[in-house]
C-alpha cells in the first residue's frame, strides 16, 4: 500500500496524524501533512485506512498494490 | 405549486443568535439537515444557513464563491463582509478574514509559529499556568470552573504566544470572557467593551516598546521585526488585526471545549474513569468532544457571484453561515451522531472549519485542552458541579460555552510551581 496527500487540498487538520502517527506528520513551515514513510507497513495499513477516511479535506489517497492484504 | 421551504420566497424562521436556538439547536438543526440543508432566512438583513455537511464543508473550500474578506471603515463605523453575521462594527481580523492572494501572505506570515513544532514549545508553560492556578483555590476546596481555571490557560497561553506581561492575565481574560455572553443591553456591557479596547491598546503599546527593543521570541516582536511582504512590514491596523483573530480566536473557544468536555466526564464517571485509566485515549476523547460540543457553533462567508449550493440558488452579495456545529452532527457522516462515543472510527469532524481558513491555533487548543484535564485527573478528579448555579451562555450564534461553572473537590495540597499567582 501507498498514499499521496493532495497539497492542494490539505490544510493541515491532522486528523491523519491522530490515526496513523507512524505514517504523518504534519510539517514544521506551513503545517501540511507529510509523509514518514514511501512505502506503508502492512501493520500500518489499517491506520491509514482510518486516517484516509478522516479526513475532512479528502487529501488522503490509497493506492493499494497486488497483493495486498487490504481489499 | 407552493415554492419550497427555506427559499428567500419561503424562509424559515430561524436566528441561530436567539435564545431559543442556544437552548433547542440539536433538534432545530437535524430538521433543517432533512429538509432544507441550505435555507434562507430573514433575519439580520437576510442569510443563507447551511446545516449539512457536504454544504457546509463544499462552501468552506471555495474562497472564490465563498469569500471571508471584509471592509470597514472606522471613521463612518460600518462595512460589509467578513465571517460574523450579523456585521461587527470592528476592524477585521487577520488572516481569517481575508482572501487569496492576500491570505497566502498573511497566513503564510505567521503559520510557522502554530505548527505542532512551535506548539510543543509552549507546554511547559500551559502545565506551569495550569499547576499555579490550581494553587490558587486547591486549599479552598472550590472554584469556578470557568472563570478560575479553563479561562485562564488559554489567556494566558496565548498572552505568552502574543508577548504581552503575564502579570494581567486577570485583566486580560475576564473582559475577552464577558464579551463572548454579556447582551449589549446590560448595564455592564460599556464596561466590558472597555476592557476588551484596552487589551487591544495593550497589544499596541507593547508592539511599538518591542519596535524599540532587539527581536524576542513572540509574536509582537517578530511583527516588529519582520516584513511580512515585497519589504514591507505590518502596518500598525494589521498587527491589530492579527491580535484580534489570535487573542479572540485563542481564548474563549478552547475554555469552551474543555468546560464542555468535564461536564461530560462528571455527569460519566465511567467514562472519567476510562480514560484516567488508559490516557492514550484522550486525544480520542477529546475530538469527540469537539464533534459533540463544537465551540465555535458557526461562521459567515460572502457569495461573491451566483451560484449553487446543494440545490439552493445563491445571488452575489448573498451571506451564509456555515453551521460547523450541525455538519458535526449530520447522521450521513456521523453514526449515531448525538452520542458521545470516544470509540468512533474516523471522525472527519469540521470543528476547526475546513478549507484555507483552518483554524490556524487547531493545534494550541488540543494541546491546552490536554494540560487541563491532566491536571484535573491528577489533582480534583473527583470534582462535582454545582448545575443549579452554572450558566450557559445565553446566545450560542458564535460560541457555544459556558459563562460560569462553580464547583467542589476534596482541598488538596499545592504543589511546587515556577509561577506564584
Amino acid at each position: 500500500m501507498k498514499v499521496t496527500i493532495d497539497p492542494d487540498r490539505c490544510v493541515g487538520q491532522g486528523m491523519c496524524v491522530l490515526y496513523a502517527p507512524k505514517v504523518f506528520q504534519l510539517g514544521d513551515e506551513d503545517g501540511r501533512a507529510e509523509l514518514l514513510v514511501a512505502q506503508i507497513p502492512p501493520e500500518q495499513e489499517d491506520a491509514v485506512i482510518q486516517a484516509e477516511r478522516a479526513c475532512p479535506e479528502q487529501a488522503i489517497t490509497i493506492i493499494r498494490e497486488k497483493g495486498s492484504i487490504v481489499p | 405549486m407552493t415554492e419550497a421551504v427555506g427559499t428567500k420566497a419561503n424562509p424559515i424562521a430561524f436566528d441561530h443568535e436567539s435564545p431559543q436556538h442556544a437552548e433547542n439547536w440539536v433538534p432545530e438543526f437535524a430538521e433543517m439537515r432533512s429538509k432544507c440543508p441550505v435555507a434562507w432566512t430573514d433575519k439580520h438583513e437576510g442569510y443563507w444557513v447551511a446545516t449539512g455537511y457536504e454544504a457546509v464543508v463544499e462552501a468552506a473550500r471555495e474562497p472564490r464563491l465563498f469569500s471571508s474578506h471584509k471592509n470597514f471603515s472606522p471613521e463612518t463605523a460600518s462595512g460589509h463582509g467578513g465571517i460574523t453575521i450579523p456585521f461587527t462594527p470592528i476592524p477585521r481580523g487577520l488572516p481569517v478574514e481575508s482572501d487569496p492572494p492576500e491570505w497566502g501572505v498573511m497566513r503564510g506570515f505567521i503559520n510557522r509559529r502554530f505548527v505542532p513544532k512551535a506548539v510543543e514549545t509552549f507546554r511547559e508553560d500551559a502545565r506551569m499556568f495550569a499547576t499555579a492556578l490550581l494553587n490558587r483555590v486547591i486549599e479552598s476546596g472550590e472554584m469556578d470552573l470557568v472563570n478560575d481555571f479553563t479561562g485562564p490557560v488559554p489567556a494566558m497561553v496565548t498572552m505568552q504566544l502574543m508577548g504581552l506581561p503575564l502579570s494581567e492575565w486577570r485583566q486580560f481574560a475576564d473582559p475577552l470572557h464577558a464579551m463572548v455572553f454579556t447582551p449589549k443591553e446590560a448595564d455592564n456591557y460599556a464596561e466590558v467593551v472597555a476592557g476588551v479596547q484596552w487589551v487591544f491598546q495593550r497589544c499596541a503599546e507593547e508592539y511599538m516598546r518591542y519596535c524599540t527593543l532587539p527581536e524576542e521570541d513572540n509574536l509582537l516582536s517578530y511583527f516588529a521585526h519582520n516584513e511580512a511582504r515585497g519589504g514591507n512590514k505590518l502596518t500598525l491596523d494589521e498587527v491589530l488585526s492579527f491580535s484580534n483573530n489570535i487573542i479572540i480566536g485563542g481564548v474563549d473557544t478552547t475554555t469552551a471545549l474543555t468546560t464542555h468536555g468535564l461536564t461530560y466526564l462528571h455527569d460519566h464517571p465511567e467514562e472519567k474513569k476510562r480514560l484516567m485509566d488508559n490516557p492514550e485515549l484522550l486525544p480520542f476523547a477529546r475530538e469527540e468532544f469537539l464533534r459533540f460540543y463544537t465551540p465555535i457553533h458557526g461562521l459567515a462567508r460572502n457569495v461573491t457571484e451566483e451560484t449553487e449550493l446543494c440545490g439552493a440558488k445563491l445571488n452575489k452579495g448573498d451571506r451564509i453561515y456555515l453551521a460547523w456545529s450541525s455538519a458535526n452532527r449530520d447522521p450521513g457522516v456521523f453514526e449515531d451522531p448525538d452520542t458521545i462515543n470516544f470509540d468512533r472510527e474516523s471522525n472527519r469532524h469540521v470543528a476547526f472549519g475546513s478549507g484555507i481558513h483552518r483554524c490556524i491555533g487547531s493545534t494550541f487548543a488540543r494541546m491546552m485542552f490536554e494540560e487541563m484535564v491532566a491536571q484535573v485527573f491528577a489533582r480534583i478528579p473527583d470534582f462535582t458541579i454545582d448545575y443549579a448555579k452554572a450558566h450557559r451562555y445565553p446566545s450560542i450564534g458564535t460560541i457555544n460555552g459556558w459563562e460560569s461553572m462553580p464547583i467542589r473537590f476534596a482541598p488538596g495540597p499545592k504543589v511546587p510551581c515556577a509561577l506564584e499567582l
